[in-house]
């Protein structure tokens, strides 16, 4: 969803003025937005009365906090130790190679994202990519550039 | 009161109180970096290291977050304590080699060899967040720890200059390691990226602080912001009291 100044009044106000709820409402601004917009964290720092360095430290130390907007498809490449041993640096760098993104980056049109996460819990079909919610089981080379490429279709309609 | 002994003195103690208050009270020195009276709890560089003994028990502990709770025997030199110390000060001094304070207490109680560790080259810097925790206290929070791990450091939000630093230097007095940079001419001040400057008192010409540094004071004590240098405030103040008694 777009940034507007309303909606993150909105998210802001959906709870009460109190430090704790600090990580809830980024959080909930990661969710709307897929990053935590800058205006965003100033309104926050405004509406606690509380410094902005103090919600930047809180947003670079969680990973789940993204400070520059993500793409419109997120790729979740598992690096856990089953999909690690069945290749999974192979298909980063497969990725590399297609979408010229490393883990955490965004292509420049915007379109792509890619993370890389731990574990996802689908070991015996490793290595396991997940594109928008859609798991891939089994995922070699000549896979990734057809998902890669439905994505890009599908997303072209 | 708790009675314990420090290298075979017998001191007394509250309990609870933290082992380093009581050992630089009855006059033993323990090295520390990251301690310090305003900012307590930091207990990261890990200098401050002694043995003590409970119940025929050794144990290496954190002497300025290690509370006493019962009658113990501390070692502040023991060779294990000489031992685990030259680790640490070995660990610091290759995470910040540029820094003079750790050179000097590295040679003071000796390092270990850390060839195999790759020295951060140009650091100072110890992560012990002193300086974060001083602007929070002192400043308007202006600084912070940012990322984490190996990529961690002291930074503005957004790498940026900071719209809320006052220039009052309370972070680079307060490193231990001397670690943040400024500079300061008499007229202008930088720090954080941002140039301050500097206001002389009106009556001396000494130099006072910075207009925000002066402006936040004088808003913190719901005064109105006054350029006098400590001096020449307090020949203000006993001019007043000694107009109020008649003295003059």
């Amino acid at each position: 969803m777009e940034v507007s100044e309303k909606r993150i009044e909105e998210i802001i106000h959906s709870y009460q003025p109190d430090r704790r709820y600090a990580l809830a409402i980024m959080q909930d601004m990661q969710r709307e937005f897929q990053y935590v917009p800058r205006e965003g964290m100033e309104a926050l720092a405004e509406e606690l009365q509380c410094p902005v360095s103090s919600l930047y430290a809180m947003a670079t130390f969680y990973k789940a906090l993204s400070l520059v907007p993500k793409g419109k498809h997120i790729i979740k490449c598992c690096d856990g130790t089953a999909c690690h041993i069945r290749g999974a640096s192979t298909l980063i760098d497969g990725i590399r190679r297609e979408l010229k993104i490393g883990p955490g980056e965004t292509t420049q049109d915007g379109m792509f994202s890619l993370e890389t996460v731990n574990c996802l819990g689908s070991c015996a079909l490793a290595p396991v990519l997940v594109v928008d919610d859609v798991y891939y089981g089994k995922v070699t080379l000549e896979k990734l550039k057809e998902i890669i490429q439905g994505v890009k279709e599908g997303g072209a309609e | 009161m708790i009675e314990i002994t420090i290298n075979g003195k017998k001191c007394t103690c509250e309990k609870g109180e933290f082992l380093l208050d009581v050992a630089r009270r009855n006059g033993f020195y323990i090295p520390t970096l990251c301690h310090h009276p305003a900012i307590s709890g930091q207990a990261c560089c890990r200098v401050c290291l002694v043995e003590v003994v409970e119940k025929g028990r050794s144990k290496i502990v954190v002497s300025c977050v290690y509370p006493v709770e019962r009658p113990c025997e501390v070692y502040t030199d023991s060779e294990r304590v000489k031992e685990d110390r030259a680790v640490v000060l070995m660990l610091l001094k290759e995470r910040a080699p540029e820094s003079d304070v750790i050179d000097a207490l590295c040679k003071a109680y000796g390092a270990a060899d850390g060839s195999r560790f790759a020295a951060i080259d140009g650091e100072k810097c110890i992560m012990c967040g002193l300086c974060a925790g001083a602007c929070a206290k002192l400043g308007t929070g202006a600084i912070s720890t940012v990322l984490r791990g190996t990529a961690k450091k002291i930074s503005t939000p957004y790498d940026e200059p900071s719209k809320d630093c006052v220039g009052c230097l309370s972070c680079a007095y307060i490193c231990p390691t001397k670690a943040i940079t400024f500079k300061d001419d008499g007229q202008t001040r930088e720090v954080w990226g941002r140039t301050f400057e500097i206001v002389h008192c009106r009556e001396c010409g000494a130099p006072v602080g910075t207009r925000e540094e002066i402006a936040l004071a004088a808003r913190r004590a719901g005064e109105e912001p006054e350029e006098l240098c400590p001096t020449c405030r307090k020949k203000k103040m006993t001019d007043i009291m000694a107009h109020t008694y008649g003295i003059v």
